[in-house]
């Protein structure tokens, strides 16, 4: 009984030291972690908006964004920031975009990608084919963007989730409209759209008629079979029954979603371009 | 025998005949996850040195007061504690080095290395023969750490004090195509056997054991 009291206390008071301990030390370094932390994040927003009065953060999901204004109280542009699936755990990275929706910079502030590999999603030559990238630029692979061979799912990450982030930006703060799905403009007819897969062209056929998708149909594709099924045809029965192109693409097959609602987009746009040629 | 000569030996046995990486073949985990850059190899080995340094300290100054029945739990609460200082001290100090050695900082509390200091040296010998002890296997980690990640960065990158972009040499120039294999954990793998080979000949050359 007594041995127990005495290995009880021995354990107790090692605790306990250990406890003040770095409590002492927490005390001694927090204020220098978030001081530094803070004075990082305010450079990099000097960086992109000088002159910046203040910003305004709100939260969308988990994205959280930092709507910047300047002393006369305009939106100088947004820094967002955005945590994402990667190839290996998340990507956290800061996108800043401008008054018009352009990207002046993206940052990855941390990643666990494969070294040697993946992390060249944090090298210059693939963050610059971003920079001055806008609203209206389609940001898709193979057309204005490029993945890097040997670390596709880390460079197509980034895309997807870049083009979605500067599209909810756009269409949240910066009061712009993706005209390109206002389906009525676009005439009845047949229309094909193709996009870079992983593996080769993925040819979509739409159907449109009276302002109404009608049918969607994978022609031609070379994606993995065992991926696709997940994809096809749940994604154009989505885009069908709720008439947009902006579904929910998390399925088992997340890329080979978001090459179909790529191709239906593309499609769809031939439509509208064919009813301003006949105004 | 000399006082001083038993530190010297301390400090040289753990650089040399019992070098954890080289000799006993512990704490492989950041071995093979943080040598990818020359500094995070040496970064992570100094932190696990000051670590042991102090556990074997503290160890050794309690081993009297503390019960054999709960000693490893003491000696974890120890490790743990000085760990967690690290980690903050990295954090507030040393940013960019905390976030490239991310979760090997907190695995430092169990890495075995230290945890065989504790037991196997500073709970049954000296305060100041346990810091030696510490000193030296903690330099024996680091040179062993700062070697494999040498030979990593120089063919799996090409580079030299890296990711820094102040401080970082392109050894073969910026149009070298690095063996990116080296840059992988499974090249750790390789570059470490090579390293191992290596020692066992120069070991069995100067017929050191």
């Amino acid at each position: 009984m007594r041995d127990l009291i005495r290995l009880a206390i021995t354990l107790a008071t090692v605790a306990t030291v250990s406890a003040l301990l770095l409590t002492g030390v927490y005390v001694l370094t927090d204020p220098v972690i978030s001081e530094r932390e803070e004075r990082e994040y305010s450079e990099a927003l000097e960086e992109y908006f000088p002159g910046f009065a203040e910003f305004v953060s709100e939260q969308i999901n988990s994205r959280k964004y930092n709507i910047i204004y300047d002393s006369a109280g305009d939106i100088m542009g947004v820094m967002a920031t955005i945590k994402q699936q990667g190839y290996d755990g998340y990507i956290t990275y800061n996108l800043a975009i401008d008054a018009d929706a352009h990207i002046l910079g993206v940052s990855v502030v941390s990643h666990s990608e494969t070294p040697g590999l993946g992390d060249v999603i944090t090298t210059d030559a693939f963050k610059k084919q971003f920079y001055g990238k806008g609203f209206y630029d389609p940001l898709d692979i193979g057309v204005d963007v490029n993945v890097v061979s040997g670390a596709t799912i880390s460079t197509s990450s980034m895309i997807i989730s870049i083009r979605n982030v500067l599209a909810e930006v756009g269409e949240t703060y910066l009061g712009l409209e993706t005209q390109e799905f206002d389906l009525s403009k676009i005439a009845d007819g047949l229309y094909r759209g193709s996009t870079d897969g992983t593996y080769g062209i993925m040819t979509v056929e739409v159907e449109v008629a009276s302002g109404h998708i009608k049918r969607i149909e994978v022609i031609d594709h070379h994606e993995t079979v065992a991926y696709f099924v997940e994809a096809y045809p749940l994604i154009p029965e989505k885009i069908i029954s709720e008439q947009k192109i902006e579904v929910d693409t998390k399925t088992g097959a997340t890329l080979s979603s978001e090459r179909i609602v790529n191709a239906v987009r593309i499609a769809l746009l031939q439509g509208l371009v064919d009813t301003d040629r006949s105004d | 025998m000399k006082q001083g000569s038993v530190y010297l030996q301390d400090i040289s046995r753990g650089i040399v005949k019992e070098n954890p990486v080289f000799r006993l073949l512990l704490g492989m985990c950041p071995v093979l996850g943080v040598t990818a850059y020359l500094i995070n190899g040496i970064g992570m080995g100094l932190a696990a040195t000051v670590v042991l340094i102090a556990s074997n300290v503290v160890i050794a100054s309690l081993k009297d007061y503390i019960p054999t029945r709960v000693r490893i739990p003491c000696f974890i609460v120890v490790i743990a504690t000085f760990v967690t200082i690290i980690e903050m001290m990295l954090k507030a100090y040393q940013p960019v080095l905390y976030e490239a050695l991310g979760v090997f900082v907190p695995l430092i509390v169990v890495n075995c290395i230290i945890l065989a200091r504790a037991e196997s040296f500073a709970s049954k010998k000296p305060v100041l023969r346990s810091f030696f002890d510490g000193l030296g296997i903690g330099l024996g980690f680091t040179i062993a750490l700062a070697l494999l990640s040498l030979v990593r960065e120089v063919f799996g990158q090409g580079t030299l004090f890296g990711p820094d972009p102040d401080k970082i040499i392109y050894v073969f120039g910026l149009n070298f195509e690095a063996m990116g294999l080296f840059a992988q954990p499974a090249g750790a793998f390789i570059a470490l056997g090579l390293l191992l080979a290596l020692t066992n000949v120069i070991f069995k050359k100067f017929k050191i054991d």
